[in-house]
């Protein structure tokens, strides 16, 4: 049973880094997340962050039902504040005639599949806390688990570099980003900015 | 701050990574209270809604 635990938790982080790496794929075709997809990319991490810190705490020592009800308590608690915030951005969208935000991805918008993610994440969450261990257990694939957790890292640095080159040195995102802004900051870009399609609604 | 709100995020992953639990858990807070009040911001500058 402990085999299965430590496939589902690593099952967890890599369901959501695969979203992750899609809302990636769309940003590096040319779709500029806005400030809620940001936030809602952010919640993904902090939901994966659950799983990540139970399969960090077995490679040291055993791990006990305290261990998994923090861990996966942190991932449902994300996974609430983004499901308010894909929601909200889903409402905004809702009314009749509105195109909605950025292109569609395989028959709805990212918000509506972000809705969907954090919807699962509380399904698996709730699901992991019904399997709980009587005893303290040492999960397996000790070097597999590492290897999902290093990718799990390794795409939360990537999406600090996009934010970082998208945000440049100013406090908040515009409502609706069309470039990098760190390269004007830095000077980097010598044309003049297009400007905002007003074709493109507002996240 | 969306720029450090990745870093935190970043800082919870490694802070875990090298077993320190406790602190991971204050920036997994602290990443979590900074990304709800910028969502505040955001919700409020968008679109003004109340509750």
């Amino acid at each position: 049973m402990n085999a299965f635990r430590a496939i589902l938790a690593m099952f967890s982080i890599l369901a959501v880094c695969g979203v992750l790496l899609g809302a990636f794929a769309a940003q590096l075709q040319g779709d500029m997340p806005c400030p809620l997809c940001i936030l809602q990319r952010m919640a993904m991490l902090l939901c994966v962050a659950g799983p990540s810190w139970l399969l960090a705490r077995s490679w040291r020592r055993e791990v006990d039902a305290n261990d998994y009800a923090q861990c996966y308590g942190a991932s449902i608690i994300a996974a609430l504040a983004g499901a308010t915030m894909s929601g909200r951005q889903t409402l905004i969208h809702i009314a009749p005639g509105d195109p909605g935000y950025g292109e569609p991805m395989l028959g709805m918008h990212l918000y509506s599949w972000a809705f969907v993610v954090f919807a699962t994440v509380i399904l698996v969450s709730g699901l992991h806390m019904l399997v709980l261990p009587r005893r303290a257990e040492r999960l397996p694939f000790a070097g597999a688990s590492r290897a999902v957790v290093g990718i799990a890292v390794a795409i939360a640095a990537l999406n600090l570099v996009a934010v970082f080159l998208e945000e440049g040195f100013h406090a908040v995102l515009p409502d609706n980003p069309t470039e990098y802004r760190l390269l004007d900051d830095l000077g980097l870009r010598s044309e003049e900015a297009p400007p905002a399609s007003s074709e493109t609604p507002a996240p | 701050m969306d720029t450090l709100i990745f870093l935190l995020i970043v800082l919870t992953f490694v802070a875990m990574w090298r077993g320190k639990h406790r602190a991971a858990g204050v920036l997994f807070v602290l990443a979590l209270v900074a990304m709800l009040l910028l969502f505040r911001h955001h919700a409020t500058d968008t679109l003004p809604i109340s509750l």
